[in-house]
């Protein structure tokens, strides 16, 4: 079972270094990634001489909070990704919104661990500064333990 | 953004009941008004669809499951905190 261990660390606009716990706490558990195409999908296209786009590189947060997974909407388009379904979007602020579902595959960039999440939902995350939110559609395969204090995660896949 | 599938999801509904009487529990594949079949998993639904329309959307659903609302919280009240006052960086193993 791959594991991921993630320990913080960041600094201030002076340059001095905050502490682990600190840097947990301001950005949450973040890890660096690359997403593509779901691979079942992927190696249909392949097989048909489809030229995939090149993978999308960068932060996914674990959102404990979200329903499902989520990946970026201009990066879903950039990606071609084919949608599969459509879903509606709770919101406790305005109005219920639908958005497309989209097949992916996410690989933690370093580290041989890749996530399926055949059901990502197209959301407009790149202005929050992340590709990819994981929800409780991948963390119910997952264990994952957060570790304040220490200013650490790690997620079992 | 367009929202997607609007054919294949009234095809659905309309052919819902029939569909999961017929194959409980699977996943089936729709594109236009046509159904391409039932499977097993959703992998290999996405495996049929991708082979006969190519990078073309379709629709994918299990019968028998209903449509629930997704929730998050975080994006859809404009709390994820994903640009924070310091940079960080992470490093693990």
């Amino acid at each position: 079972m791959p594991i991921l261990n993630i320990q913080l660390a960041g600094q201030d606009p002076s340059g001095n270094q905050i502490p682990a716990l600190v840097a947990l706490q301001q950005r949450g558990p973040v890890v660096q990634v690359s997403v593509s195409v779901e691979q079942n999908i992927a190696q249909q296209l392949l097989a048909q001489g489809i030229a995939l786009p090149a993978p999308e590189t960068g932060f996914a947060l674990i959102d404990t909070g979200a329903t499902s997974t989520c990946i970026d909407d201009a990066a879903a388009a950039r990606l071609r990704l084919p949608a599969i379904d459509v879903v509606t979007v709770a919101s406790a602020s305005h109005a219920s919104t639908q958005q497309n579902v989209h097949p992916i595959q996410i690989e933690v960039i370093g580290l041989p661990i890749t996530i399926s999440a055949p059901r990502a939902i197209a959301a407009p995350l790149a202005a929050q500064g992340l590709l990819v939110l994981i929800g409780r559609d991948v963390l119910q395969h997952c264990t994952l333990f957060y570790n304040g204090p220490a200013g650490s995660f790690s997620l079992s896949v | 953004m367009a929202v997607l599938l609007e054919v294949e999801r009234e095809f659905y509904a309309a052919h819902e009941a029939e569909w999961a009487s017929a194959h409980p529990g699977r996943f089936v594949v729709v594109k236009g008004e046509r159904l391409l079949g039932a499977f097993d998993s959703i992998e290999e639904a996405l495996a049929a669809g991708a082979a006969s329309f190519g990078s073309d959307s379709f629709l994918v659903r299990k019968l028998g499951e209903k449509q629930q609302e997704v929730k998050i919280p975080a994006l859809t009240l404009g709390l994820l905190r994903a640009n924070p006052q310091h940079p960080t960086s992470g490093s693990g193993s």
